[in-house]
């Protein structure tokens, strides 16, 4: 693999949902002309690729998760060439783009599941997982408990039950029929002819189902991923997968396999662990997180983010962890919706610009590559009470004028209400004021940026930690080759001073990557660092 | 010239990285390796078990060991890999072990952890004796979960013990200090504690810490300055108390002297607040009421009878500067009796507070005064221990009462002795 073909370890990933980024025709919904539009903004940003959410048709009655047709697009958003259009203008301006590949199943409303409980001899009957009874793979967790009582449900026509991990309007494929993997080959090929970069691969630990097991992770599973891999380097070299998969790191290291299987994965604790370690200002979490991360492929990294378009998910945590999450940072009761928190970046953080600024530091400089969120990067506010988690997905805030920018529908008639409160309404946060001052998030995160690339040892180097006894200061040096970056991190709201032990790093003068300042030079004495409430520094280390 | 500081610089250094605390638990030790550890084990899990969410610190503070009781701490402290999800703690864990600066003696190792306490913000702390192994997570939750929860300043540990347990505690310094300070405490004189940062932070203004009580009766007086700073206490049912072994405890001639001439010289510093009061009153009590625990320790009464034969003898014109003529004649009557002696409690009340009084009144040499009182206590020791096995363990328990109440009765003689005129 060339080093091109990592391309992936250095990007900044960006992940929207096409409904509410930017509506070109005024129907109120976002499409990909719209987005093709606002490519300057990622552009400038920042951004190398695209993570575009589910655009395919589909009766949305999962947010575009259930499809049911995997080769269109959905006609809300436009066309095959509208989307052909948004590929090719993004290419020109050097940005990739990843689309959703949901594997696991389809909507009930698909042709192919359709025709499967109409005939029961037609060879799509074979496509899902049928039962004459609802006792086989007894004890397979429910996902979706809040709504599913099993994971198989009736289906009155075929008078059969079939089988499904989410919800019962997503009937499971069936991926012990070879044909059913040749088919999803044949669909990920039509994408990447069309020019994708590749998929964020949805639910995979799930294709699977055995008997006396928990049906998840299963070894017969990673065949099939491996089967898809294989294809995909085959014909696409250069183009990626990244799994979703909500396990602990230890669980999802098999999906890398030996760097044959996926090439990215989520790293889901990590996510939860920032937040904690922030509240509690003890650099504790995040320290036994990465203490539990295993080693991965050199090919291979993971993918760290703050926020998705999911609820800040609480599973991989404790009970323990889980109370405290939700005390500090859900207290409205309608903040939390399944095991998380329905809440975007800024009000986590109840707007506080310098914990915004702390969280993307440590997103950008620890290992993993960084997925932002649409509109985190002005700092855009949610409404927790539009039901499910649409809260976060509410229109993408371009401009304090009509409608946010986003569309010139009436405003009722849009997909969603804006966000209108006064602190996080479009009229105080959106793009175009950012832009225009200096000192806006936007800009910030601009600059954060272009520091996190302008070397790869945030991407591609190992990692450090150097534990000093100040446990509010989270300190770790990244180093790739003979490059050093020193990164000190005050986890804590007041001032704090430290110091640090760089007897490893005598002789280093350390240059603050942002001002380009110099610091005095690293001797056998410990290393003292003061630095004010949620400051961070990253120090280029030079041997002059 | 400033004063040197109480602190060394290295462990201001680590206290600096530990920064503001919700809970502070010090060890203050001295060549205690051979139980430390089981201690330090306690808090260990109590902060998993208990206090997830709090800013924790363990301060040891170290009188200058020679058998590696510091190193011991620090392996206590590192027990993770024991340690189950659900004593999982959210926070960094800090463990100090540094030695203090000063003269030597548990009073300048507490005033160096009420210093950390003092500079790190701590809302609780608890204070663990490093030789009493009994304690448990649950028992140091016990002493800090009224600080942080009720608001408590001081809590007292309860022990469950034999009524013949601890008898200079049952016969003299809980009854009188019931009496004087008007609070019923179990144990007035704890090696192990809970308060609040604000009653550290107030005995670390109070002009003790160079005198002898910081060298021998710092804990009596901290009980008897939470009562005269009228502090809010409590008291946690601990359970039994273990002691681990130990190479060498002070004999009772060289305890006694410490302990009494302690709890004396407190109330001559507490004159003002106990001098007008009558009365007693309990303290809330944490958790179930102590129950009898433990053997009657063994006593060899007809030497102890002996030595108060010989004692009442031998000091009989020093007892005559300390006694009343009625007290004494009532001694030498019972030095006289043949067999076991019986000590009243009327008589052993005067005689204590006959005692009290003239220390306060400076009559003698207070060492000497103090070992004077010596016999006399080996003589009532006898008398009560023979009382008891007639009687029973709940009889015993009832007597001990019961000499409380004596002490407050007789406290009107106490306060004409003090005020007295002549002498002082």
């Amino acid at each position: 693999m060339g080093s091109d073909d990592l391309w992936y370890k250095d990007a900044i990933f960006y992940e929207l949902p096409v409904k509410a980024y930017s509506d070109a025709n005024g129907d109120g919904i976002g499409d990909f002309s719209g987005l093709t539009g606002r490519l300057d903004h990622l552009q400038d940003l920042g951004v190398d690729c695209i993570w575009v959410l589910p655009m395919y048709p589909s009766p949305f009655r999962d947010d575009g998760y259930d499809i049911s047709d995997y080769y269109g697009i959905h006609p809300s958003y436009g066309s095959l060439d509208d989307f052909r259009a948004f590929l090719d203008t993004a290419h020109a301006r050097g940005l990739k783009v990843l689309t959703e590949l949901v594997v696991n199943h389809t909507s009930d409303a698909h042709p192919w599941f359709v025709e499967a409980r109409n005939n029961p001899d037609s060879p799509r009957r074979d496509w899902y997982v049928w039962s004459d009874t609802d006792d086989r793979y007894h004890g397979v967790r429910i996902i979706f408990s809040d709504t599913e009582r099993s994971n198989w449900a009736w289906d009155p026509v075929s008078k059969a039950h079939y089988w499904h991990r989410f919800f019962s309007h997503q009937p499971d494929l069936n991926y012990d029929n070879p044909a059913v993997r040749e088919e999803m080959w044949n669909i990920m090929r039509f994408w990447l002819e069309l020019g994708v970069d590749g998929f964020r691969v949805d639910a995979v630990p799930y294709l699977i189902e055995r008997e006396g097991t928990s049906c998840e992770n299963l070894p017969e599973t990673h065949e099939v991923l491996k089967f898809l891999r294989r294809r995909l380097d085959e014909h696409f070299p250069g183009r990626v997968l990244l799994a979703e998969a909500n396990m602990w790191p230890e669980d999802v290291q098999p999906y890398f396999a030996e760097g044959d299987e996926f090439h990215m994965a989520f790293h889901f604790p990590i996510m939860p662990r920032m937040f904690m370690a922030l509240r509690l200002e003890d650099r504790k979490p995040l320290e036994e997180i990465f203490e539990r991360t295993p080693a991965i492929p050199d090919s291979c990294q993971w993918a760290l983010f703050l926020r998705n378009h999911d609820e800040l998910t609480l599973e991989m945590v404790t009970n323990v962890e889980r109370d405290y999450m939700y005390e500090q940072y859900a207290r409205d009761p309608v903040a939390r919706i399944n095991l998380g928190i329905r809440h975007r970046l800024a009000p986590l953080l109840e707007g506080d610009r310098r914990r915004i600024e702390l969280m993307n530091g440590l997103l950008m400089s620890l290992p993993g590559t960084p997925v932002l969120y649409y509109g985190d990067e002005i700092g855009m506010g949610d409404n927790i009470y539009l039901g499910d988690r649409n809260g976060v997905r509410t229109p993408m805030q371009w401009t304090g004028g009509w409608n946010a920018g986003f569309s010139t529908a009436d405003p009722e008639r849009l997909y969603q209400p804006l966000i209108q409160n006064p602190v996080y309404g479009y009229q105080a946060v959106n793009v175009e004021s950012q832009r225009r001052q200096e000192n806006s998030l936007l800009n910030w995160m601009k600059r954060l940026i272009r520091g996190r690339k302008s070397t790869r040892v945030f991407s591609r180097g190992g990692i450090e930690f150097l534990r000093p006894a100040n446990h509010r200061v989270l300190a770790y040096v990244r180093a790739l080759d003979h490059e050093k970056v020193l990164v000190v991190n005050n986890l804590s709201s007041t001032a704090q001073a430290v110091e640090l032990d760089l007897r490893a790093l005598a002789g280093a003068i350390p240059i603050e990557m942002f001002g380009r300042s110099l610091f005095p030079r690293i001797n056998e004495s410990p290393y003292v660092l003061t630095l004010g409430p949620y400051d961070f520094f990253w120090f280029r280390l030079r041997w002059l | 010239m400033s004063p040197p500081s109480i602190l060394s610089d290295d462990l201001l250094r680590q206290l600096m990285a530990v920064g503001q605390v919700d809970i502070m638990v010090g060890v203050p030790t001295l060549n205690n390796a051979a139980t430390v550890g089981a201690v330090v084990q306690a808090a260990h899990f109590a902060f998993g078990n208990h206090f997830a969410r709090e800013r924790t610190v363990l301060i040891n503070s170290d009188g200058g060991s020679s058998d590696g009781t510091p190193d011991i701490v620090r392996e206590a402290s590192r027990v993770e890999s024991e340690t189950v999800l659900a004593a999982h703690s959210l926070r960094t864990r800090h463990r100090i072990s540094a030695p203090y600066h000063g003269v030597p003696g548990k009073g300048t190792a507490l005033r160096t952890l009420f210093a950390a306490a003092d500079l790190l913000q701590a809302r609780a702390v608890a204070i663990l004796d490093p030789e009493i192994t009994s304690i448990t997570p649950d028992g140091v939750f016990a002493l800090l979960g009224p600080v942080l929860r009720d608001g408590v300043d001081f809590v007292s540990p309860a022990y469950a013990r034999h009524p013949l347990d601890g008898p200079l505690v049952s016969q003299l310094v809980r009854p009188l200090f019931r009496a004087a300070y008007g609070r019923r405490l179990h144990e007035p004189m704890a090696a192990d504690l809970g308060c609040s940062g604000t009653f550290a932070a107030s005995c670390l203004e109070e002009a003790v810490w160079e005198s002898d009580f910081a060298r021998y009766g710092i804990d009596l007086w901290l009980s008897c300055a939470a009562v005269a700073g009228g502090f809010r206490m409590a008291e946690a049912a601990l359970g039994p108390r273990t002691l681990g072994p130990r190479v060498a405890r002070p004999g009772l001639q060289e305890l006694f002297p410490q302990v009494v001439g302690s709890l004396f010289s407190c109330l001559e510093m507490h004159e003002a607040f106990w001098a007008g009061r009558t009365g007693s009153e309990a303290v809330p009590l944490l958790g179930e009421a102590p129950a009898v625990a433990g053997p009657a320790p063994p006593v060899e009464r007809a030497s102890l009878i002996e030595a108060f034969r010989t004692g009442v003898t031998d000091l009989g014109p020093l007892l005559e500067q300390v006694l009343s003529p009625e007290t004494l004649e009532a001694l030498h009557a019972l030095s006289r009796a043949e067999g076991v002696i019986t000590y009243p409690d009327r008589l052993w009340v005067a005689t204590v507070m006959e005692f009290a009084a003239a220390h306060y009144r400076g009559v003698m040499h207070r060492q000497h005064l103090l070992q004077a009182l010596v016999p006399l206590y080996l003589g009532r020791l006898a008398a009560f221990h023979a009382r008891a096995e007639e009687v029973g363990v709940d009889a015993t328990e009832r007597a001990l009462e019961a000499l409380g109440e004596s002490f407050e009765e007789a406290k009107p003689h106490l306060l004409g002795l003090w005020n007295k005129e002549g002498g002082r």
